[in-house]
């Protein structure tokens, strides 16, 4: 993006303003920024104000309506502000700001995908977000707020009209009739329920609580602990257990509560969900209060994560996740995900994501996948760090404090099936396909974590070998993606390092584009 | 399933020869570690002499395991800047690394994102530099060299800049180097 334009442009350029409704975006906007990130700047000010202020009713109203009007003052100056204009030299032009004016240069060619939000409040209206992505962070995104769903599609087409012209332009291999099929899949809403039930959305959501924890666990003290312990003493005549019955009732409600609220933000952000695949582009609708659009190019995944926790294992349901580039390490990947930028099927059975595998690696069939296991010296060490040692430490413990001594044995135990487990996970299957070669690396313990990707995307590899590995002639490979990482350990070193030469061969031999 | 086809003389990184970091790579890295251990030394002088009880207790230990704790590092340090090494090959940057875990990475040039040369004190004393090159998707730099000569860092700075794939030699023509 720049913020320079020139003047003989300028004076061709046709200026559009967004639709009045998109002041209901920018209130909404505004208010979400404000409590994301201005109520921790007003900490101090809050503080100063519950322990100084007396009249503290009338004064929260003043500062309450004062900060609503100007919300909305600021909204509507926002809003006349807001223009924006598509240039005959493809690039979408963006006025905006009220105390900072910004102009904000977009070019066709950079961006990456097009996304269409239908937010709840413009429903009514017909109207959309019609969101420009340019590189997967949340900095570089337009929106045009409250233009029309015509409108917004018609954007999205002239757009990857343009980007197919300089890639055709770049020699793409043209689409086969195969590509050009429509597939799609939908996902009802029962099952995106059980994503609820997978998912540490619950986690994340008793994690946004915990500021306010030692204040919750006095209200549940005073408020329901003592209620549920006076009905098991009255109603079941439990006198001796029933502060033990109370704390259980209470931890059994605060589960099912978390695991509720997981079920609501899963609908919420994934209610009726419509995936469909055409032309090598994928477009997901979902969403409860805002039905998001989001479409991405094949090319631009960098890597497909199929995944299952434990949960998923008890309700045979997985998880698949197109990830895109996210250049900045782990915060950007973050904000990627936080962007929705990455495309997540969040349950699906494993016929479906055979199925939906196939539609991008045709040759994809996860039950026939012959994945090569790590050498058997990984789980000797495994067992000897991860299992020995902290059994013998459990031992000491058990000595020390005079406990049973069977608890180490027990702890060994556990620690070896987990062990087992985690080495029997490892695996890694290369394929070839149409001259293009792709890798599955699996890991695991409980759950299992798949990695596919084109070896020809990779960033860098690298091997890793002790002194005792060298001399049994192994590596751990890592290779880096532009998504993450794929890491086999202990494997043959010949192995090893033909894949990190074959690797390096593809990603440097290759005029295809990787991101 | 793979077919491992047979695609000529696959270049192999097994083969590429390093070369070794600058001449005062290995001075940088003792001074660097003085330059920890010498604060130390004297908050541990210090705490002897305004502490009795300490002293009593730690002088003996200290006058002993400090010489051989700096002794032991310096001796590493050398074992360390000698299984250093880099290459610079026509698509890719090599550097190997590493005491107890030997690392090998391999940073093609056409993943190149973007490049820091960075001097401290120290390096601009010795005329050394580091080179950092950064690709898509990792947590901070991919590749890091330390103990180069400013000279190098330039030099290889300016080869990755001028690097482009298309420029380089066909696909074939790179199978058969």
């Amino acid at each position: 993006m720049s913020n320079t334009i020139n003047e003989e442009q300028k004076s061709s350029l046709h200026w559009q303003k967004v639709s009045p409704w998109a002041l209901l975006y920018f209130v909404v906007y505004f208010s979400v920024r404000f409590v994301k990130d201005g109520l921790l700047n007003l900490l101090p000010m809050l503080v100063v104000f519950v322990t100084q202020v007396e009249n503290k009713l009338f004064w929260a109203q003043v500062a309450g309506g004062a900060a609503f009007i100007s919300l909305l003052v600021y909204s509507f100056l926002y809003y006349l502000n807001f223009r924006f204009c598509i240039s005959d030299d493809h690039e979408i032009l963006l006025n905006k700001g009220v105390f900072k004016k910004e102009r904000l240069t977009l070019k066709f060619g950079r961006v990456q995908n097009v996304n269409i939000a239908e937010p709840f409040y413009f429903t009514p209206v017909s109207l959309v977000n019609c969101i420009f992505d340019a590189a997967g962070s949340v900095s570089q995104e337009v929106v045009l707020p409250g233009v029309t769903k015509d409108y917004a599609q018609q954007m999205r087409k002239q757009i990857f009209a343009f980007k197919a012209l300089q890639q055709n332009e770049d020699e793409q291999p043209a689409l086969s009739e195969a590509d050009l099929a429509e597939n799609s899949l939908r996902i009802s809403n029962k099952e995106i329920a059980k994503f609820g039930l997978m998912s540490n959305m619950a986690i994340l959501a008793i994690a946004a609580l915990a500021p306010f924890i030692n204040v919750f666990i006095d209200f549940l003290e005073q408020k329901i602990i003592y209620k549920v312990e006076g009905f098991y003493q009255q109603e079941l005549g439990m006198l001796a257990n029933a502060a033990t019955f109370a704390m259980i009732t209470l931890i059994v409600m605060l589960v099912l509560m978390a695991v509720l609220l997981s079920v609501t933000m899963s609908l919420i952000r994934f209610y009726n969900f419509e995936l469909y695949f055409k032309g090598q582009k994928f477009k997901r609708i979902a969403g409860l209060l805002e039905r998001h659009q989001l479409s991405m190019s094949m090319d631009k995944v960098q890597s497909i994560v199929i995944k299952q926790n434990l949960m998923g294992r008890l309700l045979k349901r997985f998880t698949v996740e197109c990830l895109q580039t996210s250049s900045g390490g782990i915060a950007a990947g973050v904000a990627a995900k936080k962007n929705k930028q990455t495309l997540v099927l969040p349950v699906l059975n494993s016929e479906q994501v055979d199925s939906v595998c196939q539609w991008i690696y045709p040759w994809f069939n996860s039950k026939k996948l012959l994945f090569k296991q790590a050498e058997r010296a990984l789980l000797y060490k495994n067992l000897g760090f991860y299992a020995v040692l902290p059994s013998v430490v459990v031992l000491l413990v058990c000595y020390l404090g005079e406990f049973n001594y069977w608890l180490s044995l027990g702890a060994f135990v556990i620690f070896t099936g987990l062990v087992s487990l985690s080495y029997q996970r490892y695996g890694y299957y290369l394929h070839e396909d149409n001259g293009r070669f792709y890798m599955v690396v699996r890991r695991g313990m409980i759950g299992v974590h798949y990695r596919v990707f084109e070896l020809y995307k990779a960033q860098s590899a690298r091997s890793i070998s002790t002194y005792l590995m060298r001399r049994a002639g192994l590596e751990s490979l890592y290779i880096q993606l532009a998504s993450g990482q794929a890491f086999m350990p202990y494997i043959k070193k010949q192995d090893a390092d033909f894949i990190i030469d074959f690797t390096l061969y593809q990603a440097e031999s290759s005029n295809r584009s990787w991101m | 399933m793979f077919k491992n086809q047979q695609i000529m003389d696959l270049p192999t990184h097994s083969a590429i020869s390093f070369m070794p970091l600058a001449d005062k790579a290995l001075l940088h890295k003792q001074l660097n570690w003085l330059a920890f251990y010498i604060p130390l030394i004297g908050v541990l002088i210090a705490l002897c002499y305004f502490n009795e009880a300490f002293a009593n207790n730690a002088q003996t230990h200290l006058l002993i395991g400090m010489p051989i704790l700096i002794a032991v590092s310096m001796l590493y340090n050398m074992v360390n800047i000698r299984l250093q090494g880099f290459a610079v090959r026509e698509h890719d940057v090599a550097f190997k690394k590493g005491v107890i875990w030997r690392q090998v990475t391999i940073l093609p040039l056409a993943r190149v994102q973007h490049m820091e040369i960075h001097q401290g004190p120290i390096e601009r004393k010795l005329d050394l530099a580091s080179i950092k090159l950064f690709s898509a998707g990792g947590v901070s730099a991919d590749l890091q060299i330390g103990g180069l000569t400013h000279a190098d860092c330039k030099n290889m700075r300016q080869f990755v800049q001028n690097y482009r794939q298309e420029d380089t030699n066909s696909r074939a023509e790179f199978i058969n180097e």
